[in-house]
């Protein structure tokens, strides 16, 4: 009997209680709710969350769609016509009441440091939540400067009363050959919003609002990645890396040691020769830019989707600046040709749950060009010269020629898949990763 | 005659009260249905005797905890301006709809996981939660849901009723964030094999630890050791795991303290391996074969270089390893270290 009472005292406390609380949200319950079984609630909560997933703004937006894979009928190339600039919409779109728009100029050390620090404390981590992107702010710089940027692409949200910046996105221009036509884009980029400001769903609107500013420029197509499947992928490429401080990857959980695997044989396997192997393996100077874009024009010009690059360009995202990006060529000792060239960007992660370091190095591997020297050899070089320079880690996907040094050079799978998406741009078929020549940052 | 209509009166009126009750909870559980689900989990969780009520109103409160339900408000404000017509309207919430789960932080995929965890495990009822913390997960849910109480407390009859909102109650102003994490830590230290696989599971299938748009945060697929030919005895396991008293035990039970494994390496090689200086000390001083070769011809010392233990090597140096012994390859233990060590090369 107490024990009666207590638990109807209850439910009629609890009925109360939601009566006396006229805050309470309260959303449109699905009618399924009323009647169903357990098992069936049970069920459309499954597959609320499990892929693939519906994607109603997708569908809405001009990208490939799911049920399109595979219809030869349907015609390559933009999917919409390009509108009026007069038809562009002048205003910015509207954000919710408490936040406003900002430009972020990030040649200003003090924009610079703000975008830095929500990015380093707010952008992707790894499913477990062990590490999180930590981009420098120099890189940012490089990223976000490009030959030809838009300073009113690099967009912020700010809290209107204390200008704390809580959401970022950016576009940078780009020239991407896709097929045979070369296509002025956008790469889109680092959109991250704060943690606590998840819910408020500052992203579509950002979105929204990035396109918006690119339509203004009179530029119709974007290139972009990302970690989920949306409608639809180019192409899905898998991370392969390579460990080159072991110890360290164990230690903070990036790679595991298996019982039966000793500690000595996993460095004994991962180690690197302390001098590089190719004759005319040197830094690349401003003076190998021409040689180095005729090289990579040529190179690149046999992938579906590249970037088309010019001198500058080349200047721009290739030519080495410290902690950035890093590029070696090959000059021929005999000819003074080069002959080939290798070059990675630099981007540390911040490790979150480990007392002995905080820190993650990690080297990208960013385009690679080989012509006299085996790709293997020249990638072994970097390999080298990334573990003379202390990065922990040399990460690489599996697209253009990669594949065929990875296994041998004893990079491992990751669990990292990055699908690449263009906007307004329609490919009947998805790539192999062998045919994709576009690395974004 | 007095006792019966005494009885008749008291059956009369404990079953007006039951019926009354039985109303009530009918219309309890409609009520939630309607309106305000969330509390129902918690309830459930706490009022185990209300089992009939459990499924339906489990399955609700899990509807209700889909990300994002109850965030339309905002994204209306977002979209009213940008649209004229209803039409554009009911497109752009469809839209938004898009983003439900990819945009919840991680703590609130974690801490749903937890919750939805919980609400099964208690009504299961051999359960091993105590009351106490049974009530300190209701306070800490309710702020992470509602935030501070500002309903009006119980009468003091309504025990468990009083006892929740105390519980809420007392959390005072708590931010969300912090309950949530605290909810998460109470239940990880309750069920400590909870966390990982259930909670990865979650934020992998919703993706919510990945942003909808950018790069990949990759790092190695965890693959078992294809090695699966190599057998280890007690004490290189022990010694591996930097399990003293084990080891201790194994050799006080006769197991010799030079057992190989099948790739002819002994405890004092997987201890040096592993790096648990404490064990390398134990099986020296029980006569541990310091210039014991594997099957590559390498030596504790030679692991030690190799695995960047430097004061390993330099506790086996100390104990007289053989600093100039070669493995299969010609290399010493000095070959195989990138810096140099002092204890090494004085003795050359």
């Amino acid at each position: 009997m107490a024990n009666g009472s207590n638990g109807d005292g209850d439910s009629i406390d609890s009925s109360n209680l939601s009566n006396l609380n006229p805050n309470q949200p309260s959303p449109d319950i699905p009618s399924a709710s009323s009647s169903a079984s357990i098992e069936e609630i049970a069920r459309q909560f499954q597959e609320s969350i499990s892929l693939p997933k519906k994607h109603p703004f997708w569908e809405t937006q001009p990208v490939g769609q799911f049920n399109e894979i595979g219809d030869s009928t349907l015609p390559e190339g933009p999917i919409e016509a390009p509108k009026p600039l007069s038809e562009v919409r002048p205003e910015s779109y509207n954000l919710p009441g408490a936040y406003e728009w900002t430009t972020c100029d990030i040649d200003d050390d003090a924009a610079a440091a703000e975008v830095y620090n929500l990015l380093s404390n707010n952008y992707v981590e790894d499913d477990e939540n062990m590490f999180r992107f930590n981009y420098s702010k120099e890189f940012l710089r490089w990223a976000l400067r490009p030959p030809g940027y838009f300073k009113q692409w690099h967009i912020g949200v700010r809290v209107k009363g204390s200008k704390k910046l809580v959401a970022f996105i950016t576009a940078v221009p780009a020239k991407i050959k896709v097929r045979k036509e070369i296509v002025l884009m956008a790469e889109v980029n680092f959109l991250c919003v704060h943690k606590k400001l998840r819910s408020k769903r500052l992203a579509p609107v950002m979105i929204k609002e990035v396109t918006r500013r690119v339509h203004l420029e009179n530029i119709w197509q974007a290139s972009y990645t990302a970690g989920v499947v949306l409608p639809t992928p180019i192409s899905t490429c898998q991370y392969w890396h390579r460990s080159l401080n072991p110890k360290k990857l164990i230690d903070v959980g990036f790679s595991r040691l298996g019982a039966r695997m000793t500690m000595s044989r996993t460095m004994k396997l991962y180690k690197l020769s302390e001098k590089t192997i190719t004759p005319g393996f040197r830094k690349m100077e401003l003076r190998d830019v021409p040689e180095v874009t005729r090289l990579v024009c040529k190179y690149l010009a046999q992938f579906e989707v590249a970037p088309n690059f010019d001198e500058y360009d080349v200047e721009h995202w290739i030519l080495p600046k410290a902690d950035v990006v890093d590029s070696y060529v090959v000059e021929s000792p005999v000819t003074h040709v080069v002959t080939d060239f290798c070059s990675f960007y630099t981007l540390p992660s911040s490790i979150l749950m480990n007392s002995n370091y905080s820190i993650l190095k990690a080297a990208y591997s960013f385009y690679n060009v080989a012509t006299k020297t085996p790709l293997i050899q020249l990638m072994n070089d970097a390999l080298i010269i990334a573990k003379k320079n202390d990065y922990d880690v040399f990460n690489a996907l599996d697209l253009m020629y990669n594949e065929s040094f990875l296994k041998e050079l004893k990079f491992g799978p990751g669990d990292g898949h990055l699908h690449y998406y263009l906007y307004n741009y329609r490919l009947c078929q998805p790539l192999k990763p062998s045919e994709l020549g576009l690395v974004l940052l | 005659m007095v006792g019966n209509w005494q009885e008749l009166i008291q059956t009369v009126v404990i079953g007006l009260i039951f019926s009354y009750l039985v109303a009530k909870l009918i219309s309890t559980v409609v009520n939630f249905r309607e309106e305000n689900l969330k509390v129902v989990r918690e309830d459930d969780v706490l009022a185990e005797e209300e089992s009939s009520s459990a499924p339906s109103a489990d399955a609700d409160s899990l509807k209700i905890e889909t990300p994002g339900v109850s965030e339309g408000k905002i994204l209306e404000d977002v979209s009213e301006d940008d649209y004229e017509d209803r039409g554009k309207k009911e497109e752009e919430e469809d839209e938004e709809d898009d983003w439900e789960g990819v945009e919840s932080t991680e703590l609130d995929e974690v801490f749903s996981a937890a919750s939805v965890f919980i609400a099964a495990t208690v009504s299961d009822r051999s359960n091993k939660v105590s009351n106490d913390v049974q009530l300190q997960l209701y306070g800490l849910y309710k702020i992470a849901t509602e935030g501070p109480c500002t309903v009006p407390q119980p009468s003091a009859f309504k025990m468990t009723a009083r006892a929740k909102w105390n519980a809420w109650h007392g959390m005072g102003a708590m931010p969300t964030e912090e309950a949530m994490e605290k909810y998460v830590e109470i239940v990880i230290r309750l069920y400590p094999d909870w966390g990982s696989p259930s909670a990865s599971k979650t934020s992998e299938s919703g993706n919510a630890s990945k942003t909808p748009m950018g790069p990949v945060f990759s790092s190695f697929v965890h693959e078992e050791a294809s090695d699966d030919e190599l057998k280890l005895d007690v004490v290189h396991v022990s010694a591996r795991e930097g399990k003293a008293e084990d080891l201790i035990k194994h050799l006080e039970n006769g197991v010799s303290v030079n057992l190989r494994d099948s790739d002819e390496r002994t405890a004092l090689h997987w201890a040096v391996d592993r790096g648990h200086l404490h064990l390398v000390d134990i099986l020296i001083s029980n006569g541990a074969d310091i210039n014991a070769k594997d099957n590559e011809g390498q030596t504790p010392l030679h692991y030690a270089a190799l695995c960047e233990r430097e004061a390993v090597a330099e506790f086996l140096v100390e104990h007289r390893a053989d600093v100039n012994m070669k493995d299969n390859d010609g290399s010493t233990p000095a070959d195989l270290i990138a810096s140099s060590w002092n204890f090494m090369t004085c003795v050359h």
